[in-house]
């Protein structure tokens, strides 16, 4: 068959970093977003919530190619952080993170954003009538409780990131050890038809996704029978 | 005798006119246009649908049963190997000779030549991947006779067809290896020759020759020979010389 | 004492009206606020709060709380709140609630002694009885050792024999550390045990003012018109 030690392993290596990075950067990102978006009564809400989940609808193609023309070094915002901050926002992992947290917005702050609305008005009410501030509200009230929204909000950002591929492919440049990602590898593998890799690198994203995707719905499942239990 | 079976094919053949389908190089897709109306001229019941990619992903995508009639290649090999392998129903023939030149979108000094690309200026360099575009071999055969191959691999970005590379080339890298066929179209008017882009010395690199080939699927179809015909005459020739190839 | 003059427009269960009440409060008073549902009762509480905005003047023992448009926020204010559905912090225990308020333990040793409540300081309080919950509720809002208790018809969801606990306990707390608390209740028998003054709000407005005696007797015009 073919040897499964010389399998190159950076392209998941890469996928699981950006992965990674994104979903921590975008929980900090999402966050007041969410909560912002479940406690406001202003009429800007329904185009705020649109908005945050275009990139839902989006083709990844677009996403990709807008990203790749605004950010890039000859654009001004591109050449800002090119040629101020010495950054590079296209061609660079850097680039993929940026081009990733557009991409994965939504899946963040969607559960987060339902959790919060879940919750009971009055046990905000009587946080801050204990004394606290909104932000002290958040993090030892708002999001104790609502752990099952939290963990599906950062695993299928993760997931959600580790699949993509038409963002990517735009935006990337397909730099081995830099932004080719499993997704590019294994659309390369294809291409030039070797199947044997191709085969091997995506039974292992199905796997881990279905193990990710399974280790969500046990925990919630378990989160249920807790709050059921009495 | 002949001339009657001829035209009795003929008006079968316009009497048939459907849809033939070709598999078109990424390279040659700046100029198919004008080539199907210079064809629609002759046969203006025939509907060309073309699909356009990279050599390498429309030959597997051929080899796995893709329902392409015509395939107009970048290079020999590839119309080659499936001819070998019965998916071709012709041998590969030589339709156009392409070339490579190096495209930026801002002003370079490119009477250098491939010194250029040494420049600090010079961050990032687009070429189309070698495992799937041959204007990408024949851009990395031309780094590598220039021994400069292995001193820029980093700064290269890989589009994933020699279209991706010019959207590349165009966007957000520095310079970009592409087809010269692409620079004839309208929207790339903007690029000067001298100022923007240069041929690629073409000592450095084994001429590109692109094969044309007629699969399976397009055997003993008139509509397909049709097309396979014109892109060999003059007058296909005249226009694909308008693009920079060079043709026989 | 308390100086409530309070404005708002209200869109309620009887239709849109005006909550416009002007009162007294004593330090100390036991307050219950009768009337029937979307007379504004709820809506004078969070006021109070400071939970909803309202036009016009609180001042609670020389403290500004509200003035005119200037309002202070619930943080700030001294306030003990009993919701109607407990509100306690899921995520907590019983003891971990109390001391979210306020980390004096002495007291929350204090509190959970006077309510029974000792044997569950640890436990979580998803696991809790209807009756415990309102309970550590009501510890919960004494942490504060508010100038005010405001409690919204802490009663009505538990039963006959809960209700005469609890009611128990309130008084007890009453007693014990001589809180000013306005309670709002459907329960005429408990209103009667409980309060040292009744007020009865009808379409925004206080129509009846006085002692239990006074409204459930005297005043029966009042209280049989509106069926309370």
């Amino acid at each position: 068959m073919f040897d499964i030690a010389s399998l190159d392993l950076a392209p998941f290596m890469l996928s699981f970093k950006l992965a990674g990075i994104t979903t921590l950067i975008l929980f900090v990102l999402s966050l007041p977003l969410a909560w912002y978006l479940s406690q406001t009564h202003s009429k800007a809400k329904p185009i705020l919530e649109a908005v945050t989940a275009l990139p839902i609808v989006l083709p990844p193609s677009v996403l990709g190619f807008y990203i790749l023309v605004v950010l890039s070094p000859n654009s001004a915002v591109g050449g800002f952080f090119e040629d101020l901050l010495g950054v590079k926002l296209v061609f660079s992992f850097t680039g993929l993170v940026v081009a990733s947290c557009f991409y994965s917005l939504p899946f963040m702050v969607q559960p987060l954003q339902s959790g919060f609305e879940s919750l009971n008005k009055h046990m905000l009410e009587a946080s801050y009538l204990a004394g606290k501030s909104k932000l002290q509200t958040v993090f030892k009230v708002a999001l104790p409780n609502i752990k099952p929204s939290l963990i599906t909000a950062l695993i299928i950002t993760f997931a959600h990131t580790v699949g993509e591929f038409g963002v990517v492919l735009m935006v990337g440049g397909s730099i081995p050890g830099e932004t080719k990602v499993a997704s590019v590898a294994i659309y390369e593998m294809v291409e030039v038809m070797e199947y044997g890799t191709a085969h091997i690198y995506s039974a292992i994203m199905v796997l881990m996704s279905f193990l990710v995707l399974l280790a969500v719905y046990v925990f919630n499942h378990q989160q249920k029978k807790i709050g059921i239990l009495r | 005798m002949k001339k009657l079976l001829f035209t009795l094919l003929l008006s079968l053949a316009t009497l048939n006119a459907g849809e033939i389908k070709i598999a078109v190089a990424a390279n040659v897709s700046y100029a198919i246009e004008p080539l199907k109306k210079a064809f629609n001229e002759q046969h203006p019941d025939t509907k060309i649908e073309m699909i356009l990619g990279s050599s390498g992903k429309l030959t597997a995508q051929i080899k796995n049963g893709a329902p392409y009639e015509l395939f107009l290649s970048a290079n020999m090999k590839y119309p080659q190997a499936l001819y070998d392998q019965g998916a071709a129903v012709t041998e590969p023939v030589v339709y156009a000779q392409g070339s490579l030149a190096y495209l930026s979108v801002k002003e370079q000094n490119l009477s250098k030549g491939m010194a250029l690309l040494m420049e600090n200026n010079i961050s990032k360099i687009a070429i189309a991947n070698p495992k799937t575009a041959p204007y990408g071999v024949a851009a990395q055969e031309a780094l590598t006779n220039a021994e400069l191959y292995d001193v820029l691999k980093e700064k290269f970005v890989y589009g994933e067809s020699i279209s991706q590379t010019v959207t590349y080339a165009t966007t957000a890298a520095d310079i970009g290896f592409i087809a010269k066929s692409s620079l004839f179209s309208p929207q790339m008017a903007q690029f000067k020759k001298g100022i923007n882009w240069s041929e690629v010395d073409e000592s450095l690199y084994t001429p590109i020759d692109q094969g044309m080939v007629i699969l399976k699927k397009g055997e003993d179809n008139a509509e397909v020979k049709a097309f396979y015909d014109f892109m060999l005459s003059d007058k296909a020739r005249e226009i694909l010389k308008t693009f920079g190839y060079k043709v026989e | 004492m308390i100086d409530i003059e309070i404005q708002k427009a209200l869109h309620g269960s009887q239709g849109d009206m005006r909550l416009d009440v002007k009162l007294q409060i004593e330090k100390g008073e036991f307050v219950v606020l009768l009337g029937q549902s979307g007379s504004g009762k709820t809506t004078l509480l969070r006021v109070l709060a400071g939970l909803e905005r309202a036009a016009g003047n609180i001042t609670v023992e020389n403290v500004i709380w509200l003035q005119n448009q200037k309002m202070l926020p619930p943080q700030q204010r001294e306030i003990g709140f009993v919701f109607q559905d407990y509100a306690l912090f899921d995520n907590m225990s019983v003891e971990e609630n109390l001391l979210y308020v306020n980390e004096d333990r002495a007291l929350t040793k204090r509190l959970l002694k006077l309510t029974e409540l000792t044997q569950l300081s640890s436990r979580n309080v998803k696991g809790l009885s209807g009756g415990q919950k309102q309970r550590v509720s009501l510890c919960r809002a004494m942490m504060k050792k508010p100038k005010l208790l405001l409690m919204d018809e802490p009663l009505s969801a538990l039963d006959q024999a809960m209700r005469i606990k609890l009611k128990d306990e309130i008084l007890k707390l009453h007693k014990t550390f001589g809180t000013t608390t306005i309670m709002v209740s459907h329960d005429s028998a408990v209103s009667y045990q409980l309060a040292d003054r009744i007020l009865v709000l009808d379409h925004g407005k206080v129509i009846a003012d006085g002692s239990p005696d006074e409204i459930f007797t005297k005043a029966s015009t009042v209280t049989y018109s509106l069926n309370i």
